[in-house]
């Protein structure tokens, strides 16, 4: 399954924030797609997936301040 | 006036340049040490400090900088400096992190700023003025740490180096993880400077060469002093509503400066969009400005001006008032963060969809 957050506008930690709840509610395998666009989470988000063990299947910048992010829970 | 212009701007743009870069970013680093046990911001911080100290401290004995630390208004910078913690929770940065922002694109950090800097105006030349003199009238007579314990400054510094290296030797040697990064779409100088990934720890030096860089920059235009935030985003708003070139010093465009070089880098790294907040984040941003303003300037300085400059200098007001920073995040970010989500997730749930692959 694939979940997609939207997580645009959100200034930090909020994606963070939402990202560990959204994963939270996902079962082993499945997917989070994380859209994001505050600079700071460019470096928080990886960091908490590679912490936390979760594999990180897609990462790219979409757009102008615009990253996609997308984290398989463990 | 010209080299005044040129050096501050410059010096400005430096440090706007390698905060946004390597997302040296103090509120976070207060708010992670308690929000998810993360103290790596915090040691980068403790990196800046310990080389802006040698540095400085060895322009003082090389006799190029005398800076004066003056007498110590202890309520007022733990006052100060607590409500600035709070204040920066919810402004989304502190004073430097809402300048370079704000070259970013994000207008809640102009929102922030436009607070910041209107609530120092206020509290230095406004009409509450008297009240940030008398809670600042008890002083101690004396702010060097090296002073009162009656030591060569030297002795601190050695202290704060030894505890520094161990921290550094600790986080070398844990085991790595991986960390997933983004394709590289540039090469070489451009792929270092506008793409990569930069550590904390290589920021952290940056930033205390950049600080060590501003005393005789700043100190040669007749402002005896290194960075500092809060007084000359204050005397922008001053210079602004009164004409008097009085306000205008090397801090001023110090100011500026971060802002250009904030912009230079999030535009070359395609990182720079104007972001409108939504109301609720607006309201937020100009609320914790207002107090940023009024707790720095009763604290005589900002994360900057005493969490990063204050400290090098082996001043109780730069660690103590760092300290108290620290706490008012907590405090800020416990109401925000811990309480506000449980009270949100019994409310509503996050707006997510959901679809199969």
């Amino acid at each position: 399954m694939k979940k997609v957050l939207g997580v645009m506008g959100m200034v930090c930690p909020f994606p963070l924030v939402e990202a560990k709840e959204a994963i939270s509610g996902l079962s082993s395998g499945d997917e989070l797609v994380i859209e994001f666009d505050c600079t700071q989470a460019t470096e928080t988000i990886p960091r908490w997936a590679a912490e936390e063990g979760h594999n990180v299947t897609n990462y790219e910048q979409v757009g102008d301040a615009a990253w996609t992010i997308t984290v398989q829970k463990k | 006036m010209v080299q005044m212009i040129i050096t501050g701007l410059l010096c400005g743009a430096l440090l706007g340049f390698v905060m946004q870069r390597g997302r040296f970013c103090l509120t976070g680093g207060f708010r992670d040490m308690y929000l998810t046990k993360d103290n790596r911001m915090f040691y980068a911080l403790l990196i800046a400090i310990a080389v802006q100290s040698v540095g400085v401290y060895t322009l003082v004995a090389l006799e190029v900088i005398q800076p004066n630390t003056g007498t110590l208004p202890l309520f007022a910078i733990i006052l100060g400096s607590f409500i600035f913690g709070i204040g920066i929770v919810l402004a989304g940065g502190c004073a430097t992190g809402t300048w370079y922002r704000a070259g970013e694109g994000l207008i809640g950090s102009w929102i922030a700023l436009a607070g910041y800097m209107l609530m120092s105006a206020i509290m230095k030349t406004g009409p509450l003025s008297p009240l940030n003199q008398n809670i600042q009238q008890s002083q101690l007579p004396s702010n060097s740490m090296a002073d009162t314990l009656g030591i060569n400054v030297w002795f601190l510094i050695a202290l704060l180096l030894a505890v520094v290296g161990w921290i550094i030797y600790k986080e070398v040697t844990k085991p790595k993880v991986v960390i997933p990064t983004l394709k590289p779409k540039k090469q070489g100088l451009a792929h270092i400077l506008f793409e990569k990934r930069w550590h904390p720890f290589v920021t952290a030096v940056l930033v205390g060469l950049i600080a060590i860089l501003a005393w005789p920059l700043s100190s040669s235009t007749g402002r005896i002093a290194g960075l500092g935030i809060t007084t000359p985003s204050a005397n922008i708003l001053q210079f602004l509503t009164t004409g008097d070139m009085a306000f205008i010093n090397w801090g001023v465009f110090l100011v500026l400066g971060i802002l250009v070089g904030s912009f230079v880098a999030a535009k070359a790294s395609s990182e720079f969009r104007f972001r409108m907040p939504d109301v609720k984040t607006g309201l937020t941003s100009f609320t914790g400005g207002n107090l940023m303003g009024f707790g720095a300037s009763l604290a005589g300085g900002c994360s900057i001006g005493n969490g990063l400059v204050m400290t090098a200098l082996m001043t109780w007001q730069g660690w103590i008032a760092l300290i108290f920073m620290i706490l008012g995040t907590w405090t800020a970010v416990y109401f925000v963060f811990i309480r506000g989500r449980k009270e949100k997730n019994s409310n509503s749930t996050v707006q997510t969809s959901v679809t199969t692959a």
